[in-house]
């Protein structure tokens, strides 16, 4: 027998205030910010570094050449090929990682903090003084063609290449792949690679981003050193609206013979990260499909057993970026996971969500906020977001109260504006012969096989 | 870089659960992990992947726990969780606000101690759902999916605990029964044959009360069986094993596995320095020659496996472009990794450089920290070891790579599993 009661969970103990760490913002002359923030725990430090140089601001015919200017950034430095820079950087135990997204590219160095320097000056060679040797772009290019025909064959890649699609009006950055097209990749030079790095690696509108085991002193006189003398702004700029390629509810089926299970997505164009609805869509997106408790979850994977697992997730970029729910589930279970799927969505948006939903989901969102302040990287990427996307200094300083404060009713009616079941866009990666009577029969609306 | 000094504290309570607290209040949050010494190595013949489908009933809820309850309150006090299971152990894990830990221990500690209660046919049946899913999602409805059960059925005879994947095969699966599950629980899920490390933001003058309050009247169990099937291997797989698989795959991979020395040998930690050289960052060789220069491969994994039983692995491949061969990306492979006999000091450096910033950026994190610590106490006896981790990689010199190189990476000793992309005619 149990000497202990067990009937009830224990309570949680005392609260322990916690707030997002001090940073020491300000700015070099050539426009670049600078977020310096001291965490002294570990004698490590991440460096990042954030330039506008996005996809979003390319045009079509040029999509993906922010993606691999930024793979073929590590090609080598005016003062040493790419190899030699490989060995510098690692040698010191430097990991450097760029990666390129819609609004811009992120250049990232962590290194053992008594190595910091060494790694500031090598960091300032790659982005200041790149050569884009053409051996090292055409790798660059090659391997970016590969990744495309990778993607071609994983359907969970072709899932999300065909929800840009259907969801965008044709034309728009969003409705095209991230790394790009066969068609724009085959055709990049080595001139237009070096042509975008002049023009877009540049400081003005970027962020320097440091944090770590430092001495915030160094750090200035570090950036001013190996930052003080570049200058310009990048000379493209992503302004175009977003529209939906349609409001009409269809049904898209990609045909993959012999696949043993459907991708399902299920959405439509959503909204952008400057909404003022960010935080009650957020925690209403919780509560619908974003933990283990959500409703899609317990419907699909533990009442239904139709899946290893279902998400929702708002793609919150600086134009709308999509809504979407995304799951793979068995061949004979398509059409019943969809037609939950749906009644989920209308059952949100109809009847709006339960107070104790949204209390448990804010909960959520509050204490797993304070899980991600505990590595430098972890801090840096927050910072990146204030830069990236012109938050305020404060925002994550206050990011814990602001969403406390998020009520049922701003929950229910920002579902109610962003979610629309009689318009997402039904797109599913699967045998079609084997489930398209099944679907047909669920009468969502027109259906295509592609 | 200094010696790491991560603080440790160890204590075993009477019914043989090993303790192991690690206290940082930087970040007000607490990371329990626990490691339960059962995985696919254990499996008797007819019962592949009944640990992971077991890992997965582990949730289901217990005697006090209703199902979904361990989710639903752990999320709801802001925590994170999971469990993964793998050939020689399955660990279990929650990182929550540090006022949460009690929580977590009721939680762990229920399902040690009365999970049966709570099983019936219906979770059974639900999660075998769900664990067929996983598979297909995560398996077979991949490209290259089948990878490591075919590399392991290659470099593991058939009687071998390490031949048979975790994930484990349907018909198994379907074979699983509620008796298997009450079985598989009195046998590997007792106190005696777990770790418990608490790391993070905890009160150092509560928290072995709190661990005896919740943990300690726990039973012992019997002692573990030994592992089924014959474990006696020889370290060299002693020719060149092949399989050649034509499938629905974009680009061709060559995948290579020689036998290496136990996670548990003292050489072990010349593989490891032997894996970096070949294929850690981008001025590794296999990145360099392969990647960079010969332009035959459009990317290259290396990988040490840190298996206990008999032989582990070493595992290194090369995704081509569309137009290379098999042929061409396994010679490139061969020929690097012998090429290794002529290692040099400044490589080993620099992975060692590597090596140091990816273990302190690991433990950053409490949850990183627990699970190391839960391992090396599990494995080794030894939590400590963390701390040591990189004297043990320092120590290692190019005399042995070269030897290491000569000895276990030849073609003695290797598993070929070439994949190459079926032609629509």
């Amino acid at each position: 027998m149990s000497l202990l009661d067990r009937t009830q969970p224990p309570g949680s103990g005392e609260f322990r205030q916690f707030d997002f760490p001090e940073v020491q913002t300000g700015a070099l002359p050539n426009g670049l910010d600078l977020k310096i923030c001291v965490l002294p725990r570990l004698p490590i430090v991440s460096v990042n570094l954030f330039l506008r140089a996005g996809e979003g601001s390319l045009a079509e015919g040029r999509a993906g050449t922010a993606v691999l200017t930024g793979d073929a950034l590590e090609g080598g430095t005016l003062k040493r090929s790419g190899s030699s820079l490989a060995e510098a950087l690692e040698g010191i135990g430097a990991r450097l990682g760029v990666s390129t997204g819609w609004e811009g590219t992120n250049i990232a160095v962590s290194v053992l903090a008594d190595r910091l320097p060494e790694a500031f000056s090598l960091l300032a060679e790659v982005v200041l003084e790149p050569d884009f040797p053409s051996i090292e772009v055409d790798r660059a290019r090659e391997q970016q063609l590969a990744d495309i025909r990778q993607r071609s064959m994983d359907p969970s890649a072709l899932a999300s290449d065909e929800v840009s699609r259907r969801f965008y009006a044709e034309g728009l950055p969003y409705a095209r792949p991230q790394v790009g097209t066969e068609a724009s990749i085959s055709s990049v030079t080595r001139d237009q690679i070096r042509g975008y790095a002049e023009a877009c690696y540049r400081p003005g509108s970027g962020g320097l981003i440091i944090v770590g085991d430092v001495d915030p002193d160094q750090i200035r006189s570090l950036s001013g050193e190996y930052f003080g003398s570049w200058i310009g702004s990048p000379s493209s700029v992503d302004d175009f609206h977003v529209n939906a390629q349609t409001r009409e509810r269809r049904v898209w089926i990609l045909d993959r013979p012999g696949s043993v299970q459907s991708e399902l997505r299920v959405g439509h164009v959503g909204v952008a990260r400057t909404t003022p609805n960010y935080l009650p869509l957020s925690i209403g997106n919780l509560l619908l499909g974003g933990t283990f408790t959500s409703r899609l979850n317990l419907n699909l994977r533990e009442r239904n057993g139709f899946t290893y697992g279902v998400r929702s997730r708002f793609s919150f970029r600086s134009q709308p970026g999509p809504f979407q729910v995304s799951t793979a589930v068995g061949n004979e279970v398509t059409a019943p996971a969809l037609r939950e799927i749906l009644s989920e969505l209308e059952s949100l948006v109809v009847d709006g969500a339960r107070r104790e939903e949204v209390d448990a989901a804010r909960d959520y969102a509050a204490g797993v906020f304070g899980l991600h302040l505990e590595t430098a990287g972890q801090i840096a990427s927050r910072l990146n977001q204030i830069v990236v996307y012109g938050l305020p200094d404060d925002y994550y300083h206050l990011h814990r109260d602001n969403i406390r404060a998020v009520s049922t009713e701003q929950v229910t009616s920002a579902v109610k504006e962003h979610i629309r079941p009689e318009e997402v866009q039904v797109i599913i990666v699967g045998d079609a012969e084997r489930i398209v009577g099944s679907v047909d029969a669920l009468g969502l609306g027109p259906l295509e096989v592609v | 870089m200094n010696q790491l000094a991560i603080p440790l504290e160890r204590h075993c309570l009477d019914n043989g659960l090993k303790i192991v607290l690690s206290q940082d209040n930087t970040v007000p949050i607490v990371a329990v992990n626990i490691w339960y010494g059962v995985g696919s190595r254990n499996e008797l013949p007819g019962h592949t992947g009944f640990a992971h489908l077991f890992e997965h009933m582990m949730f289901q809820g217990s005697k006090h726990v209703p199902k979904n309850k361990h989710f639903e309150l752990i999320e709801r006090a802001g925590g994170t969780l999971n469990a993964t299971t793998w050939f020689d152990r399955t660990n279990y894990f929650e990182t929550v606000p540090s006022r949460d830990l009690e929580l977590a221990l009721w939680l762990e500690s229920d399902r040690m101690g009365w999970m049966l209660p709570a099983m019936d046919q219906e979770k059974l049946d639900n999660q075998r759902d769900v664990v067929k899913n996983e598979k297909s999602q995560r398996y077979d409805n991949q490209p290259y999916g089948d990878w490591d059960q075919r590399l392991q059925a290659l470099m593991y005879p058939k009687d071998h605990p390490y031949h048979h994947p975790v994930i484990g095969s349907v018909e198994d699966l379907d074979a699983a029964t509620l008796e298997d599950v009450a079985e598989f629980f009195g046998t590997y899920y007792v106190p005696n044959n777990a770790v418990l490390t608490i790391a993070g933001d905890f009160d150092q003058s509560q928290v072995m009360d709190l661990v005896q309050r919740y943990f300690g009247e726990i039973e012992a169990g019997a002692p573990i069986p030994p592992l089924p099937g014959d474990s006696c291997l020889e370290p060299i797989i002693g020719s060149t094993v092949r399989e050649h698989v034509l499938a629905e795959v974009p680009l061709a991979r060559v995948i290579m596995g020689f036998r290496i020395p136990p996670y548990s040998s003292e050489d072990f930690a010349v593989a490891e320095v032997s894996r970096a050289l070949l294929g850690m960052g981008r001025a590794s060789r296999l990145y360099r020659a392969l990647v960079r220069e010969r332009r035959v491969a459009k990317g290259v994994v290396t990988y040490a496996f840190p298996l206990l039983t008999d032989a582990s692995m070493l595992l290194a491949w090369a995704t081509g472009y569309p137009d290379s061969t098999p042929e061409e990306l396994e010679m490139a492979l061969t020929e690097e990794i012998e090429a290794l006999v002529e290692a040099k000091q400044s490589e080993v450096d620099r992975a060692i450089a590597l090596t140091e910033t990816d273990l302190v950026r690991a433990l950053e994190q409490v949850g990183e920290r627990a699970n190391l610590l839960s391992m090396f106490d599990l494995y080794f006896d030894d939590p400590d070891r963390l701390n040591h981790e990189l004297d043990r990689l320092r120590a290692v010199t190019v005399d042995q790579i070269r030897d290491f190189a000569a000895s276990q990476l030849g073609s003695d000793n290797r598993a070929v599993l070439v994949y190459e992309p079926k032609r629509d005619s």
